[in-house]
């Protein structure tokens, strides 16, 4: 006798002895839950699967509660989801662990960093550049120009220098990029325009292109890359090199069309009439001026480095040089007038080196070859005296804290002083030159809808720096692809891939002891980091050769026994992880103290993280009623509660390593203690 | 001179009587008294009157001696009938109270077969035995009693659902395992009249028609075991355990202390073995209890009144006690009151009977009273016309309990007594349940930080959230319980709570964080002595108390001679 009850209204019924979670699937509703596992007895712990009984207003584990006849249950009602909800919230309150490495959680594309190093640490070039390429579809770009966002938080800084990720990115690309290539799905008959070829644009493109999408990039240069060919100099992208990239989207299927400009030679609502859906790309191409008389006598640095790019790495020698400005594109400038051949170049900025925007390294290259820098110095004035551009300046001195955390300079009363020279250029900043008919942000960027979206208006996303300002290349290519999910999910109806916005993280190396480390694998490398194979200096000031070479496959093995494998061992099917995503989980709903982190090591293959336990007790009944062994118990009350071995002496010898109790888990609170 | 008038001399000498310093007065009392029998009784209920003496005379009348010093004046004085240092029930308790389940309890010696059977013990075992099972069911049934561990579940019912049962192997289990804080009916009653306890469960067996009598007790009760391990020796060489020619099995289970193994299906896992942690339920335990076998569980009050209501039949029973309880119910004092003890009141006597007029306490002085422990909830003063039963206590957010009853008085903190109750509670979950385990804990924190000083008006909606999924969502009654004190005082007390968090401030002058000591120079003789009792050196040699040193740890406080320092709320000095 089936028995007849309701499911959110709807009659279902169930056969004898199903739970109401059994009746519930069979019904096409899957209930989530974490405790239970079919080969043992209930557990009725974890509580994430209540449903609640309407006449009696009571709350039901549905892994356990079997239906009455006639009973109304309620499965989706906003209450019970807000009672699953906080169930996983005080689960992940007591949950320590990394979901991510500190090193995805900081990578603007979350490459997953720890699985590509591994692949390319044991040689598996391919598979390593196919996981980059899931998030990063410039890797021999970016594997050149990244200012690393993910070695910052590196937790080899600890004890020394991090892990060469970007490297690893390089070697992978520069080995397999003629070979590879990706799957492309059938055609599904729709089409995106997106104007605007550089990394943002291309990004979009080639995640779409990935969904079956037929994709057109217009660009207003004659060639592809934006930023990447026209602002990046050759000595630290070589053209040759993008323009594989660029052939590669191309062999894809993505149709390139060079030469034209919106409100130029394309007009947007043709596009919007034409295409399923547009993507503005169109980076910041706009110099701010020096904001100073005489500012037009300065070349814009974005011009500057331009000319120079379209005229194959030429130029004429620019004398002495000023470049005003402390972020990458006065480095690029400052860099490029010494190849051009000029021996005096000189970086003026207003605040000290601390506070420069550029990265650390391009300030290091610039000084080796010969750039001098001028701090706290500003322009005030620019004039020409005969052939010669005359700066005026005034001394500067940091004050109180800005709006931006660092300290603002002041002018120094009576300072003034001038400095001579053939050529004065500003790199103090760059805009968005947005087309008509498209709304702006208070920046004069294009306006989305809200933080981390592309969505603008109907059918029009914007991506990368014209959406947010001058940023770097991997966060264009995360924009991009952001715009080709958003466009998947408007016009194709496909859900977004949870971006898995849980992440539990042991925290950043910069608040941690090297004790608080963990490491599970027993072949840490304690190595230095792998020495760049420079050219020597004189070439590198008299060409624009590539400044350093790739890493070998050999110093690849060997860094990458460098890396601790941070990331939790389960993150892949972790189930707490993906339940808390789906019921939309708010990080620190519940915060308080948690159990210490306690790994017990003792097992040679198998590792115990107390503080990844939920205390489901699911592993202590597997080994007890499926395994027949016994093994592992809960311990101790309250909060204190967890599992443990007898005696507290670790799993005996006569634990048969058969892994029932790390399939079982549903966390990674069990697991293999090597990562495969 | 030892009075010709006394025929004998009962000495309360159970946990409490002990604890008081009873042992040294007995030894005094046997050396001293001669011929005259010296007998160890059980518990009277008068805590706060103990050791407590009480001299039989020849007439059967009896002079009491409370409060009694193990000293040989006391002794001789006691011996002489001497009017010092006598001993009588206040009169409003004698008036109010109803003693009836405890009508043995410090009158017999609880190891003596003979003193029970004397005074009418076995007789509702020996009734019973005379009528059909269904019979003494139906008598329970008559006799509207509801389970006394808290829940109040139909005893007549619950036995009912056992006898209807078809199994050889059916099991009783008396739940001894009294766990909460300030509750100690059971325990007194095991130690005092143990027979009493046993017979309700011969007589439940015979009614059933259960092969198997385990009583489950918690160790931290050495007295209670042994006197009923006498007893069930005395009850096997008298045969007693023999029921239609079927020998009951009939044994004790000492438990390890959990707190949740009062929760019938943790003592069932404690019972086989295993972890002591509920599942769920259905199977129920008469479906499926100890070892997969049918099982009925009572608690230990709830079988000391069932050879009462088969000795007077369970119509007469029911003449005692209200439509939402029937006879009546031990209660444990503690607290802030003037008698702390035992007390065993009709159902349906309101909380100031209890507490003002048989406790003692000072109606200007109280402010609240907590029922059920750390399962309960308190009801402020302006409710305590109401009478004490199932029904009106739940209705007040309250429970009835096992019978704990703390009085609280206005110099304690409503928000340090939730946390206290929580501070056990959340110690105690098995660490199963989420809700439990993890939401009792968050619970906690916060109450620890709103005593700190370091709450913020948030945390009080966070609470209330908190507490009432934390009911929600849990498996057995520890978890749904845990939170009412906290939700209870929240309710009744929220201005103490928004003293706290907005003012940082404690009325009660209670949480050290949000306390002021100071030292009143007009009151002040200059003794130094606080001074020298202080371990931080915070008092100056001009008597000031440096707030900043200052541990609140009241040694100057208390050892002020002119009362001229005091704890104040902070912000109140100003």
């Amino acid at each position: 006798m089936s028995i007849e009850f309701f499911l959110d209204g709807k009659a279902v019924s169930a056969e004898p002895g199903q739970t109401i979670m059994d009746a519930a699937k069979a019904n096409g509703i899957v209930i989530p839950g974490l405790c239970g596992d079919p080969r043992i007895s209930k557990t009725t712990s974890c509580f994430v699967c209540v449903v609640k009984d309407k006449k009696t207003g009571k709350f039901l584990p549905s892994c356990s509660a079997r239906p009455a006849p006639g009973q109304e249950i309620e499965v989706t009602t906003p209450e019970v989801l807000d009672m699953r909800r906080t169930a996983l919230e005080l689960l992940l309150s007591e949950h320590t662990g990394d979901c991510e490495a500190p090193c995805t959680i900081a990578c603007p594309a979350h490459a997953q960093v720890e699985e590509y190093v591994r692949l390319i640490a044991n040689g598996e070039f391919e598979k390593g550049l196919a996981v980059i390429k899931e998030r990063i579809p410039m890797p021999m770009s970016v594997g050149r120009v990244s200012p690393r966002f993910c070695e910052k938080q590196c937790r080899r800084n600890i004890d020394g220098k991090p892990v060469a990720i970007n490297e690893f990115k390089r070697l992978a690309a520069d080995l397999c990029y003629d070979s590879f290539m990706e799957e492309i799905p059938a055609d599904c008959g729709k089409k995106v325009a997106v104007v605007g070829g550089g990394p943002a644009g291309l990004a979009a493109a080639y995640y779409l292109r990935l969904q079956g999408v037929a994709v057109t990039v217009f660009d207003a240069q004659d060639d592809f890359g934006g930023m990447t060919r026209y602002g990046i100099p050759e000595y630290r992208l070589p053209k040759a090199i993008l323009s594989k990239e660029v052939a590669h989207f191309a062999q894809m299927g993505i149709e390139l069309v060079p030469g034209k400009k919106l409100g130029e030679n394309l007009d947007l609502a043709e596009l919007k009439a034409a295409y399923d859906a547009v993507v503005i790309a169109i980076g910041c191409w706009k110099a701010s001026g020096l904001r100073c008389e005489g500012e037009e006598l300065a070349t814009p640095g974005i011009e500057f480095l331009h000319s120079v790019a379209v005229n194959n790495n030429t130029g004429k020698n620019p004398g002495r040089t000023l470049v005003i400005g402390g972020g990458n594109t006065a480095m690029d400038c400052v860099r490029t007038s010494v190849r051009l051949g000029s021996s005096d170049v000189t970086c003026i900025y207003r605040r000290t080196e601390a506070e420069m925007p550029a990265e650390k390294i391009e300030i290091a290259e610039a000084k080796e070859e010969g750039v001098k820098f001028q701090f706290l110095t500003a322009p005030v004035k620019l004039e020409k005296r005969g052939t010669k551009l005359i700066l005026t300046c005034l001394k500067m001195e940091l004050g109180e804290p800005d709006a931006s955390g660092r300290r603002k300079p002041v002018a120094v009363p009576g300072s003034e002083f001038e400095i001579e020279a053939d050529t004065v250029i500003s790199a103090i900043g760059q805009g968005t030159d947005a087309p008509a008919g498209v709304p702006v942000d208070r920046y004069g960027n294009l306006a989305v809808k809200a933080e981390n979206t592309t969505r603008v208006e109907d059918k029009i996303y914007a991506a990368g720096d014209c959406a947010y300002g001058a940023r770097t290349v991997v966060e264009a290519l995360a924009s991009g692809r952001l715009a080709a999910l958003e466009i998947a999910e408007d016009i194709l109806n496909k859900a977004m891939p949870a971006e898995n916005s849980i992440f539990i993280s042991r925290g950043s190396w910069q608040e941690m002891s090297q004790d608080e480390v963990v490491v599970l694998r027993n072949d840490l490398s304690s190595e230095p980091r792998v020495e760049l194979k420079f050219i020597p200096l004189e070439e590198r000031k008299n060409s624009f050769k590539e400044v350093c070479a790739t890493i070998t496959p050999e110093e690849a093995a060997s860094e990458g026994k460098r890396c601790i494998e941070c990331s939790c061992s389960d993150k892949s099917d972790c189930k707490l992880r993906k339940f808390a995503d789906e019921a939309g989980c708010r990080k620190n709903a519940y915060a308080g103290e948690r159990q210490l982190a306690s790994y017990d090591l003792r097992h040679p293959d198998i590792v115990q993280d107390r503080g990844k336990c939920i205390k489901c007790t699911v592993c202590v009944k597997v080994c007890k009623e499926v395994v027949n062994q016994s093994l592992l118990s809960l311990q101790k009350r309250g909060f204190q509660a967890n599992i443990g071995t007898a005696f507290n002496q670790g799993l005996p010898l006569s634990c048969k390593d058969c892994g029932a109790c790390i399939e079982s888990c549903p966390t990674g609170a069990l697991d293999w203690r090597k990562k495969r | 001179m030892i009075s010709p008038d006394i025929k004998q001399i009962k000495i309360g000498l159970v946990s409490c009587g002990i604890a008081a310093g009873g042992e040294a007065v007995y030894e005094k009392l046997v050396a001293a008294a001669g011929n005259i029998p010296v007998i160890k009784v059980g518990c009277l209920g008068h805590c706060y009157a103990e050791p407590l003496v009480e001299a039989v005379l020849n007439d059967g009348s009896s002079i009491f001696y409370g409060n009694v010093p193990g000293k040989d004046e006391a002794i001789e004085n006691i011996l002489s009938l001497g009017e010092a240092g006598r001993f009588s029930v206040p009169e409003k308790r004698r008036e109010k109270e109803c003693v009836k389940v405890l009508a043995f309890a410090g009158r017999i010696d609880p190891t003596s077969f003979e003193d029970y059977v004397s005074g009418g013990g076995y007789d509702g075992l020996k009734k019973a035995l005379t009528m059909p099972p269904e019979a003494v069911i139906e008598e329970v049934k008559i006799s509207g009693l509801r389970g006394r561990g808290g829940g109040g579940f139909s005893t007549g019912m619950k036995w009912s659902f056992l006898a209807a049962k078809d199994s050889a192997e059916k099991v009783i289990v008396c739940n001894a395992d009294e766990g909460d804080p300030g509750a100690f009916m059971d325990r007194s009653l095991m130690e005092s009249v143990p027979h009493q306890v046993l017979e309700g469960m011969l007589i439940a067996a015979y009614a059933t028609c259960a092969a198997k009598l385990i009583i489950y007790c918690r160790a931290e009760y050495p007295m209670a075991i042994a006197n009923l391990n006498i007893a069930i020796d005395q009850i096997k060489a008298n045969k007693l355990n023999i029921i239609d020619g079927r020998e009951i099995d009939i044994y004790i289970k000492e438990g390890a202390g959990a707190f949740v193994c009062g929760e019938e299906t943790a003592l069932i896992a404690s019972l086989e073995g295993q972890r002591g942690m509920p599942r769920f339920r259905p199977p129920f335990p008469t479906d499926s209890g100890y070892m997969g076998k049918p099982t009925m569980i009572n608690n230990v009050e709830t079988f000391g009144n069932i050879p009462l209501i088969l000795r007077e039949g369970g119509a007469e029973f029911a003449k005692v006690g209200t439509e939402g309880g029937r006879g009546t119910k031990i209660f444990a004092l503690a607290g802030d009151l003037e008698y702390p003890g035992l007390v065993e009141v009709p159902m349906g006597t309101t909380i100031s009977e209890i507490v003002f007029d048989i406790g003692g306490a000072d109606p200007e002085k109280v402010k609240a009273v907590q029922t059920g422990g750390p399962s309960g909830g308190c009801i402020p003063k302006a409710m305590f016309d109401t009478p004490v039963d199932y029904d009106s206590l739940r209705s007040l957010g309250a429970i009835m309990g096992s019978g704990g009853m703390i009085v609280i008085g206005n110099d304690r903190c409503m928000v340090e007594t939730a946390r206290y109750f929580l501070d056990f509670t959340h110690r105690e979950s098995c660490g199963k349940c989420t809700f439990c385990r993890v939401g009792t804990t968050r619970m906690f924190e916060i109450l620890e930080r709103i005593v700190a000083g370091k709450g913020k008006v948030e945390d009080l909606d966070t609470l209330e959230e908190l507490g009432s999924k934390v009911k929600a969502g849990s498996l057995c009654g520890l978890g749904q319980t845990a939170p009412n004190p906290v939700l209870a005082t929240l309710r009744y007390y929220r201005d103490e709570y928004l003293e706290h968090v907005n003012e940082k401030s404690c009325r009660a002058a209670q949480c050290n964080a949000l306390v002021d000591i100071v030292l009143d120079q007009s009151k002040c003789v200059k003794c130094k002595l606080c001074i020298k009792s202080c371990p931080v050196e915070a008092v100056s040699a001009d008597f000031i108390i440096d707030p900043d040193k200052c541990t609140r740890c009241n040694s100057c406080v208390d050892i002020c001679p002119k009362h001229a320092i005091a704890r104040i709320p902070k912000g109140e000095n100003k």
